[in-house]
């Protein structure tokens, strides 16, 4: 009995070792996953860190100046902002952080717009405009803010993230190439105007000229007789006389204004003009191409009235392949001919010239265009000529028309 | 003698000057031919036959300076009078440098025109 006790005892450690054997294995087991899974946080975790720290570099790293406002508090302020943000505003972190953004930017900008971006953003909608700021030493800058809001699971506005960017620089070039715009624009008026008057001035002259000698050959055939009819021809006189002083005050009111010679690229100018109407040639689906003979030595000109010439020939092209889809492509092309001339070529592969136009092209007041006024290319021809070159224009073996004129090298440069 | 001198040519394109210029020259005597472009005058005057020209500068063709210019090259000592509606710049300085009597800007005062030619005349006479 003591032997089968003993050898009871000696079986239950037996039993029992294979049983804990069981569970530190079961345990095992279970710790691998536990660990595993463990190691599957942490390394997710790691990867939550690492894509933090990536955004977070990557905002740092924008040249935008981005920055994100507390919506839940009430006054507003910026908890943070990139580095790019105090660069452009000129503020330091401590002076930017905790600030209420909307006082901020009103005492920055304009009090309305910002009472604007306040109203747009409640609406729990996105701020999208173009603003003029102060830096903190009151330099100027145009910027364009982009505002939207940052919303949690349930909805609710916490945030909201806001991008500056400065655009300085583009709104100044905007301003340049429109002013350079205008200004041709308003040479080219005054010349229309100029050239109109002048044109009609021509017309109503030889009627006036008709009408006072016919008047004055009266006066000397009814000499001394017929004082009525004599009052009536001095009336027609006086009248002729006083439509004459019209057309006089006129024409010294618009006199054309004299070129200012100045000694000129003109594969700079045709680069410049081309580039003031990429836009309109954009938008009409055209391509312009430049084939410059570079270097081509300078001539003697007025910027502005040459300026002209090739706006208006680059526009008589634009017009002349507006009405097909398949004729797109306009070339500009400069090269330097014998006897110290360069030749200003401008193809279109439009409609062309009609035979019988060609004649009248350049003559005041022919157009065909329904609302031209016919003056363009007889204002070019004048200021080529003005310039000692010529205009011509004839039709394109491929179809489509060249414009061309040349202009003399300026003699008083070594070539 | 003198009337053989009173001869007057008109060159102007527009109908209605040379027309009103006409009538208005005759009451002052003078024996007036218009013609409506440089080539029809050539074509009717030779250059020996006496006689002012009073000639429009802007005309289609040819126009009024290249049409002097024939004349002179032609070894014609004819006196010739400018005329033109349009503005010309020293248009008068212009005329008396290239050898003509004179230049009126349209419209002029019919004595203005008369007196030019009468100076022209009289200077031909003179040389005679």
């Amino acid at each position: 009995m003591k032997q089968t006790k003993k050898e009871k005892k000696l079986l239950l450690p037996q039993e029992t070792h294979s049983h804990l054997k069981e569970k530190v294995r079961k345990q095992t087991d279970e710790l691998k996953i536990k660990n595993a899974q463990l190691q599957k946080g942490v390394d997710r975790e790691k990867l939550a860190d690492d894509q933090i720290h990536i955004l977070t570099k990557a905002v740092e790293s924008v040249l935008d100046g981005v920055f994100v406002v507390d919506a839940k508090t009430p006054d507003f302020p910026i908890i943070y902002a990139n580095s790019s943000f105090y660069s452009l505003t000129g503020y330091t972190k401590k002076e930017i952080l905790g600030k209420n953004y909307f006082l901020l930017c009103g005492f920055d900008v304009n009090e309305r717009v910002s009472e604007e971006i306040k109203q747009i953003l409640f609406q729990g909608k996105p701020y999208h405009g173009e603003i003029a700021n102060l830096k903190k030493n009151g330099e100027k800058f145009s910027s364009l803010l982009r505002m939207a809001p940052i919303r949690d699971i349930q909805g609710e506005i916490t945030h909201y993230v806001g991008i500056k960017t400065d655009i300085t620089l583009m709104k100044e070039k905007d301003l340049e190439i429109e002013n350079q715009r205008e200004e041709i624009l308003h040479v080219t008026r005054v010349g229309k105007l100029a050239e109109f008057v002048s044109s009609l001035a021509h017309e109503i002259s030889q009627p006036l000229t008709s009408i006072l000698s016919y008047a004055q050959a009266a006066q000397r055939i009814f000499a001394g007789r017929e004082p009525q009819l004599q009052e009536i021809l001095q009336y027609i006189v006086n009248d002729d006389h006083r439509a004459v002083e019209v057309i006089r005050r006129l024409r010294t009111l618009l006199k054309k204004s004299k070129p200012t010679f100045e000694p000129l690229d003109i594969n700079t100018l045709i680069t410049d003009t081309a580039n003031l109407m990429m836009a309109h040639i954009t938008a009409r689906n055209k391509i312009i191409k430049l084939k410059l003979d570079d270097p081509l030595p300078m001539i003697q000109g007025d910027r502005i009235q040459l300026q002209q010439v090739i706006l208006n020939l680059i526009s008589n092209s634009l017009e002349a392949m507006e009405a097909s889809r398949e004729s797109r492509e306009l070339m500009v092309e400069t090269s330097l001919q014998g006897a110290g001339m360069i030749l200003v070529e401008v193809k279109d592969s439009g409609c062309g010239i009609p035979l019988e136009n060609m004649n009248k092209l350049f003559t005041h007041f022919f157009t065909s265009k329904p609302d031209g006024l016919g003056m363009g290319l007889s204002i070019s021809r004048s200021i080529v000529e003005a310039h000692g070159g010529c205009l011509e224009a004839k039709n394109n073996p491929d179809g489509g028309a060249t414009f061309y004129f040349t202009l003399p090298v300026n003699m008083k440069q070594d070539l | 003698m003198l009337l053989q001198h009173k001869n007057i040519y008109i060159v102007d394109d527009d109908e209605s000057v040379c027309c009103s210029l006409k009538i208005l020259l005759s009451t002052f005597d003078f024996d007036v031919k218009t013609f409506n472009s440089a080539q029809s005058f050539f074509n009717a005057v030779p250059n020996h036959e006496p006689g002012c020209l009073v000639l429009d500068i802007h005309m289609p063709g040819l126009d009024g300076w290249e049409t002097q210019k024939r004349i002179l090259a032609s070894g014609s000592k004819r006196s010739i009078i400018f005329i033109s509606a349009e503005k010309h710049e020293n248009a008068a300085q212009q005329a008396v440098k290239v050898g003509a009597v004179g230049f009126l800007q349209k419209p002029f005062e019919g004595q203005e025109l008369v007196d030019l030619i009468n100076g022209a005349l009289d200077k031909t006479n003179e040389q005679l």
